[in-house]
């Protein structure tokens, strides 16, 4: 009986972000929240969470919300060159320390739901892969 | 093949070919001018059509009205282009006043087929979309409530409300954007005018994809000018979406002496699938 009150109570609590998922973000491609990783190859991976918005002239926003967030800066957005999104930040570390960082990045797929930044990720002498997908 | 099989296969092939097509727009009307002369679905040619309906008081009347029985045709026209049903006045795709970003997405929309088209995943029809909607559309207005409602008989059938009480549109502290955003109304005149703010990114305002943000603000014009016809303005004002406003529309014809069917998009929805590209 206590399984079953606790199963449906997951369901009521669960069913309103069952239904938000269903539907995608139609604006400004940028905007919303986006999960990814860079790295220097597969096995050497750091999370990055992007939190963009679109204020009708510039696109604002901040990596990694939280403790050790950090606004994006020198943000620009080409449509007319498949998307290339550029932005920079001073990304914090674990240890407290800071590194500029320097992103480069296309929208693929810009129509979909699941759109993905693909590009590269510049960290001070490092050079890596970078890869995030918008969040529904 | 004997020259009479050939007939009768043809035939069969036609029939075939017409059910479908019906089956898919069971109230087909063809595109003309505003005025009685244009031809209709059925017969070809449209009758002249009767005045417009008026309340008590003298402003239109946009439902079929005490005893009698109809629906607005909803499914065709749009907001660019001048053809079919649409406004002589619209503006062609090329003078719209895309931001560059909106005129990349709404482009690339259409270069894949519209394959991502949230209505096609059952999602509300939000502003001038719920007016070409397939599968017919009512307007009820409700004087002692004072409110308008917006039936949608396709899609997941959506209904709005168009507040006509003269309230003011909730602070942006006060609401979380919506499909349908906020409507307040009130008569000009003949005119309906339906001022619309409070709406969320997760649809299409038209079909035809053009995007907006939540800055969007609708000023939508709805008037009668016969029994049979209703004529549909909206403005679009979304200054991160658009460089300036703009506004488009389109016509829609009275289905008289029937209501629309049952139709709900969830049911049995096999049309995500079916788009090109998926």
């Amino acid at each position: 009986m206590r399984m079953r009150f606790r199963a449906v109570a997951a369901l009521i609590l669960l069913s309103p972000l069952s239904s938000y998922v269903l539907v995608a973000q139609e604006g400004h491609p940028l905007r919303g929240t986006w999960h990814g990783s860079w790295g220097v190859n597969a096995a050497e991976r750091t999370p990055v969470t992007l939190v963009m918005d679109w204020d009708g002239a510039n696109i604002t926003g901040i990596m990694n919300p939280g403790a050790r967030s950090s606004p994006l800066e020198k943000t620009s957005l080409d449509p007319a060159a498949m998307w290339q999104f550029h932005f920079e930040a001073n990304y914090k570390d674990r240890t407290g320390g800071t590194a500029r960082v320097m992103v480069d990045a296309k929208i693929q797929d810009v129509t979909s739901p699941h759109r993905a930044l693909v590009g590269t990720w510049t960290q001070g002498e490092k050079k890596g892969d970078f890869k995030a997908v918008r969040d529904n | 093949m004997r020259p009479h099989t050939f007939i009768l296969l043809s035939l069969a092939a036609a029939t075939t070919l017409g059910t479908l097509v019906f089956a898919q727009a069971p109230a087909a009307s063809t595109p003309a001018g505003p005025t009685g002369t244009r031809t209709g679905r059925a017969s070809g040619v449209r009758p002249p059509s009767a005045p417009t309906p008026r309340w008590p008081d003298g402003h239109p009347m946009l439902s079929a009205g005490p005893g009698k029985t109809g629906f607005w045709n909803s499914g065709t026209g749009g907001l660019t282009g001048k053809n079919g049903m649409n406004l002589p006045t619209n503006l062609e795709i090329g003078e719209v006043p895309f931001q560059p970003w909106a005129k990349a997405l709404y482009e690339a929309r259409r270069a894949d087929q519209q394959k991502n088209d949230p209505h096609a995943r059952c999602v509300p029809p939000g502003g001038p979309r719920q007016f070409h909607t397939p599968y017919g559309l009512q307007l009820y207005e409700l004087p002692e409530a004072k409110r308008v409602l917006v039936l949608s008989g396709g899609g997941p059938r959506t209904w709005r409300v168009i507040y006509m009480d003269g309230r003011p549109h909730p602070t942006s502290d006060d609401f979380i954007p919506t499909f349908l955003g906020h409507s307040v109304g009130k008569w000009e005149g003949e005119t309906l005018v339906v001022d619309s703010v409070g709406f969320n990114e997760q649809f299409w305002f038209a079909r035809a994809g053009y995007p907006h943000t939540e800055s969007l603000h609708l000023i939508e014009r709805i008037s009668r000018p016969d029994y049979n016809t209703l004529k549909y303005e909206a403005t679009i004002d979304d200054p991160k979406a658009y460089t300036k406003s703009w506004t488009g529309g389109h016509y829609i014809y009275w289905v008289p002496d029937e209501d629309f069917e049952e139709y709900f998009c969830q049911d049995n929805n096999r049309d995500p699938s079916h788009l090109v590209g998926q």
